[in-house]
C-alpha cells in the first residue's frame, strides 16, 4: 500500500495498514526552523540549511531525507507569491519587519523571537464598502503563483505515490478581514459594521475562488486534499458566537467549499483552532470533509468524544499529541502516554491522519517528537491494539 | 437624573459609544457627582457586561463594543474624577510578555479592569521583566498582570515573577497571568498569585486581590 492509498482510505472513513502520517504537508502541520535543526542533528542527519516555507511561523519544509527516515505520507503542493511580490525585511528598533502581498505588516523580535506577527493593517481605517473595492488586492491567478505546481503535484502522485496537499492563496475570510482590519476593529465590525465586514469577508473569497479555480485546473486528479482555514475560537469558547457565525459567515463558507467541491474529488480540509464544537455540526453540514488541528486541550474538544459524536462524518486530520500541555514541557513517557491516548481515541475505523495539533513548535525537544513517532510506530498499526483490550 | 443613570447603564451593555458618551455628559449637566456616575452607572453597567460574558450570552464582540462605550464615556468623566479626587480601587500594570506580540485579551483585560474601576498602565507587548520591574519600582502599583499566547512564551512569565524577586519588589505587587496556553497549575508553579480564564474573571481576580 503506498502513500496515496493509505491517505484515501484514512479519508474514506476506512482502516489502511497504519496511521497515514503528516510531518509538513500543510503549513498547520510543519515544524519550526529551530527544533527541526535540533531534530535532524538528533537523527544523525547531516546540517542543512533550513528551508523557510512560511515566514509568519519560522516553520521548514521537511527535506526528504527525514520524510523518508519518519515515513511521511503527504507532500504539500503550495502556491507561490505573485510575480511582482518579493519579501523585503527591513530593521525598525527591537524587530525586523515587512510587509506581506497584502498590505498587512509583521514583526518579529530581535531578542527572544519566535515569529513574525502583525502590527500594521491596511484596512484598519477603512469606512465604506467602496474602501474594500478600490484596495489593491494582490492578483489571485498570476501565473507565477502555480509555476511547477501541476509537475510537483504529478509527480508526487503517480511517481512517488505520495499524498497531495495542497495550500490555498492566503489564510481565511475571517482571518484575512481580521488581518486587514486589525483585530479590535475586526471584533468591532461584528457587532457595528456588520455590511462592512461581510463586503471583506466576501472579497476575499473571491479571490479564493478565482484562485482554486486555476489551481484545480491545474493539478487536476493529483490532489487529495486542499486546505482552507478560518479561526474563530478561543480556548474555552469561540471568540464570536455561534449564532453570529452562522448569520453572517457560514453562507460564505458553504459559498466556497461547493465552489471547491464542484471541482474536485479532493476534500475540503478545514484548519479551526480553539473551542470550536458547536459549530463542528454547521461545518459538516458545508461541506467540510478534514478538521484541524483538533486542538484536544481546548475546552469540549476532547478526542474521544470528538470521535465519538462526529467521527462518521468527518476526518480528524491532528489531534495526534497535546502540543499546548504536553508535548513541549512533559517528559517523552508523557507525550509517549498521550500519543497512545489519542491513537486510542482517533484511529479506529480510519478517518484519523496523524499530524500534531498544529505546528511543532520551536521548543519542543528532539527526545519528545521522537517519543511521538516511536509511539506512532508502535501503536500506529491497523487493527489498533486498544489499551483495554 | 435616575433616566439619564439608566440611559449611561444600557448605553454601554448595548456597546453604544456615542450614547454613553452624551449620557456621561448629561449626568454631569445635571450636577451628579462624578464618582457616582462611575459607581453607580458604569462600573455596574461593566460589571453586568462580564456577566453576560462569562454565563456566554456576550462574546469578544459584545463586550469589546460594550468597554469602547465605557471608554466614550470615561474620556469625558475622567478630568473631573481626577479634580473630585476620586481614587481608583488599586493600578494595575499590564503587558504581554517578552517575545510575544498577541494583544486583544491583554487589551479587553485592560478595558474590564478600568471599567471596574482600576486605573490601567499598559505597557503594550513584547515587555521584558525589566520594563515591569521598572513600573513596579516607579511605585503604586497594586498589580502587575501578565498575558501570553503562546507556550513558547509562558516562560517569560515565571522569568518576570523572578525578575521581580531578585529586585526585593516581588512582596510590593500581586502578580496575576492569563492566555491561552496558562493554567492555575502553571500559576502555583511559578509563584502568581492568581490566574484566570478570561478578562472578565480577571476583574473578580483583581478585586479579591486586594480584598476590594
Amino acid at each position: 500500500m503506498n502513500s496515496r492509498e493509505r491517505l484515501n482510505l484514512a479519508l474514506n472513513h476506512q482502516e489502511p495498514d497504519r496511521i497515514p502520517f503528516d510531518l509538513g504537508a500543510t503549513v498547520l502541520t510543519s515544524i519550526h526552523h529551530k527544533s527541526y535543526t535540533a531534530l535532524r542533528k538528533h537523527l544523525g542527519l547531516p546540517e542543512v540549511e533550513p528551508q523557510i516555507v512560511d515566514i509568519f511561523q519560522q516553520i521548514v519544509t521537511v527535506d526528504d531525507d527525514m520524510r523518508d527516515l519518519l515515513k511521511v505520507d503527504v507532500r504539500d503542493v503550495a502556491p507561490r507569491s505573485s510575480a511582482t511580490f518579493h519579501i523585503d525585511i527591513k530593521e525598525m528598533e527591537g524587530y525586523t519587519y515587512f510587509y506581506d502581498e497584502w498590505g498587512i505588516g509583521w514583526k518579529m523580535p530581535k531578542e527572544g523571537g519566535w515569529y513574525y506577527d502583525m502590527f500594521d493593517h491596511p484596512l484598519k481605517d477603512a469606512q465604506t464598502i467602496a474602501d474594500i473595492e478600490n484596495y489593491p488586492w494582490p492578483d489571485p491567478v498570476d501565473p507565477a503563483r502555480f509555476a511547477g505546481m501541476a509537475e510537483r503535484a504529478r509527480r508526487a502522485a503517480e511517481v512517488e505515490g505520495q499524498a497531495v496537499f495542497m495550500g490555498g492563496l492566503s489564510a481565511g475570510i475571517m482571518e484575512m478581514a481580521a488581518w486587514m482590519r486589525g483585530f479590535a476593529n475586526y471584533f468591532s465590525d461584528f457587532a457595528i459594521n456588520e455590511k462592512l465586514l461581510v463586503a471583506l469577508m466576501s472579497k476575499v473569497m473571491e479571490l479564493k475562488m478565482a484562485y482554486w479555480e486555476k489551481a484545480l485546473a491545474e493539478v487536476g486528479n493529483c490532489v487529495d486534499a486542499i486546505g482552507e482555514a478560518d479561526d474563530f475560537a478561543g480556548q474555552f469558547r469561540m471568540l464570536i458566537s455561534p449564532a453570529t457565525y452562522r448569520r453572517m459567515v457560514k453562507p460564505l463558507h458553504k459559498q466556497l467549499f461547493d465552489f471547491i467541491h464542484a471541482r474536485t474529488k479532493a476534500k475540503i480540509f478545514f484548519h479551526s483552532c480553539g473551542s470550536i464544537r458547536p459549530v463542528i455540526p454547521d461545518l459538516i453540514e458545508i461541506g467540510v470533509d478534514i478538521l484541524n488541528p483538533v486542538q484536544v486541550s481546548a475546552t469540549g474538544m476532547d478526542s474521544a468524544e470528538l470521535k465519538r459524536e462526529f467521527g462518521k462524518d468527518i476526518v480528524f486530520w491532528g489531534g495526534g499529541v497535546d502540543t499546548q500541555r504536553v508535548f513541549g514541557s512533559g517528559t517523552p513517557q508523557e507525550v509517549s502516554d498521550d500519543v497512545r491516548r489519542r491513537i486510542d481515541d482517533l484511529a479506529p475505523g480510519g478517518g484519523f491522519v496523524f499530524a500534531t495539533v498544529h505546528n511543532i513548535q520551536g521548543n519542543v525537544p528532539a527526545q519528545n517528537i521522537m517519543a511521538m513517532w516511536d509511539t506512532l510506530q508502535q501503536y500506529g498499526n491497523y487493527p489498533i491494539a486498544r489499551r483495554n483490550d | 437624573m435616575e433616566a439619564t443613570m439608566n440611559e449611561l447603564y444600557d448605553g454601554i451593555i448595548n456597546g453604544d459609544a456615542q450614547e454613553a458618551k452624551e449620557q456621561v455628559q448629561s449626568a454631569l449637566d445635571a450636577g451628579i457627582d462624578p464618582s457616582s456616575i462611575l459607581n453607580d452607572s458604569m462600573v455596574k453597567a461593566m460589571a453586568e457586561v462580564g456577566r453576560l460574558f462569562e454565563e456566554g450570552e456576550y462574546y469578544v464582540p459584545e463586550m469589546l463594543i460594550s468597554a469602547r462605550a465605557m471608554q466614550s464615556g470615561l474620556a469625558v468623566l475622567k478630568p473631573l474624577l481626577v479634580q473630585a479626587d476620586v481614587k481608583a480601587v488599586g493600578k494595575v500594570v499590564a503587558g504581554t510578555v517578552k517575545g510575544d506580540l498577541h494583544d486583544i485579551g491583554k487589551n479587553l483585560l485592560c478595558m474590564m479592569l478600568e471599567g471596574a474601576g482600576f486605573e490601567i498602565q499598559d505597557l503594550g507587548t513584547d515587555v521584558s521583566p525589566q520594563k515591569f520591574v521598572d513600573a513596579v519600582r516607579a511605585g503604586d502599583v497594586d498589580i502587575i498582570a501578565l498575558s501570553a499566547l503562546l507556550t513558547t512564551t509562558m516562560p517569560n512569565m515565571k522569568a518576570t515573577i523572578q525578575a521581580l524577586q531578585e529586585s526585593g519588589l516581588r512582596e510590593r505587587v500581586k502578580v496575576i497571568i492569563g492566555g491561552a496556553p496558562v493554567t492555575p497549575d502553571y500559576a502555583n508553579q511559578i509563584g502568581a498569585d492568581g490566574y484566570a480564564p478570561d478578562a472578565s474573571r480577571a476583574v473578580a481576580l483583581a478585586k479579591s486581590l486586594l480584598g476590594a
